[in-house]
């Protein structure tokens, strides 16, 4: 039977790529504890099952490289061997490798840097305690080579034995879960059986025969070619459970007799071995034919001969695993969900008035299981974040060997979820926050004393739930962020006027603003010609803000909001014009009606509206989107919020994005509904103040709001032009062209 | 139909083993690791079981031995599933109860013939 496995090559590239990573956290976890065996032996497992796999699929580098890794980490995990700061680190450059050989299907030639790796570890290993490890080594290829050369073996008709066996199984043989029946078929394999005799001796009457006890023993005259050792294996597994022993009777039969046998013999050999071995005679005797030429025939088909097949793409990051238990809730749904409209569409069949009442309720019912299923499908999507975490000890772990500081990281919130797409999205930005945490934040040892700190820094990597947000936070215990160097830097590039007057906390929030690094020789490690604006733009399109608080001396935390998942939000829907907009509700935080005397111009922010002493600059939604204006609309500049046609008033909603309010002026409000987020084609210009858009109830098509985005652009620049702008896609230029405002007095 | 339960943390290599094995024709029940098996093992009787040594939780060896203390073990082949070609671990396994083994790198074909050689 010819099985083919390739199909499970992905699942165990897959797989393999998740021991690699757990390899990498515990190697990192190792170097404050390097006695840790528990971590050790995880350690070994996961190296211990990439080696498993690989050979099952023929990738023979990968085999050669974990079997390599795998005597150091059994040297280590037996506490042989130190875990030493030399060790740790290579082993960390051995899961780089790993990582490489999985990435390319671990299929090629072994590579130069694994092959030196390899003579690293074994140079290590054979230096430490040479006689242990040399030990071991060759009592292994002993074993591995002894099983070779039996099974390709080609035996030759001079090698033609005669054997006698003596079989006597200890009355527990049955305990080590063999049947030696089982034994005397298999020792039948190997040859051409001419004798079996069954000692019965000691077989107890029926009243005290115990069943599970055995009480036969055998003698086997065989005539094999297969040498003695062979015989013996038979019975490897029962040694200690039976006296074997396996003589040469002639040792010198030649192919004549050989040829004798294979004439005389009867056929049936396997059937008659069992079947007098069964009878219980005391004394039988029987004789088989050969099938020896038969068996020799069949060399053992070598596991790397087979060749996956090919075209496959490397361990899949589209796919998802999923716990059981959140599968079969789902499927318990879906079940609720067909009975719900079997039912409903029975009634609908037999409609008659009356049963109106309960329609409505299977229509109830109907919906509550959508909303949960929905709830649940969105669940799957769900990850920890740690997953991603991972990684960056790492990260730190690298900067500080590079650099010579001291860096520790700590991460709280791990198990906090996170949708699957938005993780995926989340990895680049939170390398970048903190490769600058480590890189420009905490600063050398030397330095770090002299101003009273401990030498060794400390980045915090956190993630919770905070007001149905996912927030992440990276903070350092570093030099902080320096105002006035920020303004320096912002004036030399041209970000802001020379005069520009902006607090503190708006000149720190200048490091997101494209072009902007605060570190004149830019380091190896974060100097990737990335900057903090890519982190803010990538937050951004996972519909979540950036900022940064920071104390100069005491250190920097950045703050990243997110929704909780991209593809469902809560959503209020309100009307501008004779369009319908959903804004995320998250970022709603009151809505207030408009009148003119709370309205005031201010010079440099245009309209603001004046709400318990704050003035919120005011964003007239009609005109942004470029709406017909009527006469005194209140969306016109200048115009008087006065009641519309209807009689409704209108009404300014204050969101908030990024630690800045805002106040959209609607028509109406309509209310709030869950709302799927579609995206928006492709190959549509990415249009800044929309996130995508969602299908109402009634089939139409309505834009959804990105607050964060707008709350960036410049309203009083918005307000100057003096078209109204036509398009989203010219608003958004506008928006971008001047960022900061020539004298930087609408970035709030 | 005859009932295989196969142990091993590894979940590409459980899958392979169970894809071979119904292949050959067995019912396949799987185990993540020791505990794991042994819980199974109190519900459900099986004809054969397979295991890996290096698992975590309860390793193969450990299992072995809690196995066989289950009188519906008690006589069944035991076999070992491992990439160790130390002959301190077949030692081990051997004490432990075991009835034979299969050293990877994992061949379908070669697993069935193991199996054949311990199954009844």
């Amino acid at each position: 039977m010819k099985i083919d496995l390739s199909q499970f090559r992905q699942l165990f590239l897959q797989e393999s790529a998740e021991h690699v990573a757990s390899m990498e956290a515990k190697l990192l976890e190792l170097r404050a504890s390097p006695d840790d065996v528990e971590l050790l032996n995880a350690i070994f497992r996961s190296a211990h099952s990439i080696k498993g796999g690989a050979g099952s699929f023929g990738l023979n580098s990968l085999v050669r490289f974990t079997h390599s890794l795998e005597d150091m980490l059994d040297r280590l995990r037996s506490l042989e061997m130190q875990a030493t700061e030399e060790v740790i680190g290579i082993l960390l450059q051995s899961v780089d490798t790993l990582h490489g050989l999985l990435e390319c299907d671990g299929d090629r030639e072994m590579p130069a840097e694994a092959a030196a790796l390899i003579g690293r570890i074994d140079a290590l290993l054979t230096s430490q305690s040479p006689d242990s490890a040399t030990g071991k080594h060759d009592q292994q290829t002993a074993t591995t080579h002894e099983s070779e050369d039996l099974s390709h073996k080609q035996p030759e008709a001079d090698d033609v034995a005669i054997y006698r066996i003596e079989f006597r199984p200890d009355p527990e043989i049955f305990a080590s879960g063999t049947n030696p029946i089982v034994l005397l078929r298999n020792l039948a394999q190997l040859g051409t059986v001419s004798s079996c005799e069954l000692h019965s001796g000691s077989l107890p009457t029926l009243r005290d025969l115990d069943a599970s006890r055995c009480y036969l023993s055998w003698t086997i005259e065989m005539a094999s070619v297969r040498p003695v050792e062979e015989l013996h294996e038979v019975f490897e597994f029962v040694e200690h459970l039976a006296e074997i022993t396996v003589e040469r009777l002639d040792t010198q039969l030649d192919t004549q007799l050989d040829t004798q046998l294979d004439t005389q013999l009867a056929t049936h050999r396997e059937a008659a071995v069992e079947n007098k071995v069964l009878s219980g005679a005391a004394q039988v005797k029987t004789t088989a034919a050969s099938d020896v030429p038969a068996k020799q025939a069949s060399p053992r088909k070598p596991a790397a001969a087979k060749k996956p097949a090919g075209g496959e793409s490397n361990a899949g990051s589209s796919s998802i695993r999923v716990p059981i238990d959140k599968v079969d809730r789902l499927i318990d749904l879906v079940g609720e969900l067909v009975i719900a409209h079997v039912m409903t569409a029975q009634m609908v069949e037999d409609f008659e008035p009356s049963l109106l009442p309960r329609l409505r309720e299977s229509v109830a019912a109907m919906e509550r299981n959508t909303r949960e299923l929905h709830e649940r499908v969105m669940a799957v999507r769900m990850l920890p974040v740690g997953t991603v975490f991972q990684r960056y000890t790492r990260t730190v772990y690298d900067i500080a060997q590079s650099t010579g500081k001291q860096i520790r990281l700590e991460m709280s919130g791990e198990e906090t979820e996170v949708d699957k797409s938005m993780l995926e999205m989340l990895g680049d930005p939170l390398t970048h926050l903190i490769r600058n945490a480590a890189d420009h934040g905490i600063e050398d040892p030397e330095a770090r004393l002299a101003a009273g700190k401990a030498a060794e820094g400390l980045i915090q990597l956190r993630a919770f739930h905070r007001a149905g947000k996912v927030v992440l936070e990276i903070a350092d215990d570093g030099a902080g962020i320096d105002p006035e160097r920020v303004r320096t830097k912002a004036i030399e590039r041209g970000l802001i006027a020379a005069d520009a007057q902006l607090t503190d906390q708006q000149l720190r929030m200048l490091i997101f603003e494209p072009g902007f690094s605060t570190r004149d020789a830019i380091s190896d490690l974060s100097g990737r010609g990335v900057g903090m604006d890519v982190v803010k733009r990538n937050i951004q399109q996972l519909s979540g803000t950036v900022t940064v608080q920071s104390v100069k001396g005491e250190g920097s935390t950045v703050t990243i909001e997110l929704p909780l998942t991209l593809a469902i939000l809560e959503g209020l829907l309100v009307r501008v014009g004779d369009r319908t907009l959903v804004l995320p509700l998250l970022a709603v935080i009151e809505t207030v009606p408009l009148r003119d005397n709370q309205i005031m111009r201010v010079a440099s922010q245009g309209e603001v509206v004046v709400i318990r002493d704050e003035s919120i600059p005011l964003l007239r939604l009609r005109r942004y989107l470029g709406l017909p204006l009527e006469g005194t609309d209140a969306n016109e500049p200048g115009g008087h919020f006065a009641d519309d046609a209807a009689g409704n008033r209108r009404l300014a909603v204050i969101v908030e994005a990024g630690n800045r309010k805002i106040g959209l002026v609607v028509d109406e409000l309509l209310g709030q509904q869950q709302v799927v987020v579609k995206s928006l084609e492709r190959h549509l210009r990415k249009i800044d103040g929309l996130m995508g858009a969602t299908i109402l109830g009634d089939g139409r098509v309505a834009p959804i709001v990105d607050v964060a985005s707008i709350a960036d652009m410049n309203l009083f620049s918005l307000e100057h032009t003096s078209q109204p702008l036509a398009s989203f896609s010219s608003a958004a230029t506008l928006g971008k062209q001047n960022p900061i405002g020539g004298n930087a007095h609408a970035m709030v | 139909m005859r009932k295989v339960l196969i142990v091993d943390d590894s979940v590409s290599m459980r899958q392979m083993v169970s894809f071979t094995l119904r292949q050959g024709g067995f019912e396949v029940i799987e185990a993540e690791h020791g505990q794991d098996a042994l819980n199974k093992l109190q519900n459900t009787v099986v004809d054969l079981m397979i295991t890996d040594l290096n698992m975590p939780v309860m390793d193969g060896i450990t299992l072995i031995q809690n196995a066989r203390k289950l009188p519906a073990m008690r006589t069944k082949p035991i076999l070992m599933l491992t990439t160790e070609g130390l002959a301190s671990k077949k030692e081990q396994g051997k004490a432990a109860g075991a009835s034979g083994w299969i050293v990877k790198p994992f061949d379908p074909e070669k697993l069935l013939q193991t199996i054949a050689k311990v199954l009844p």
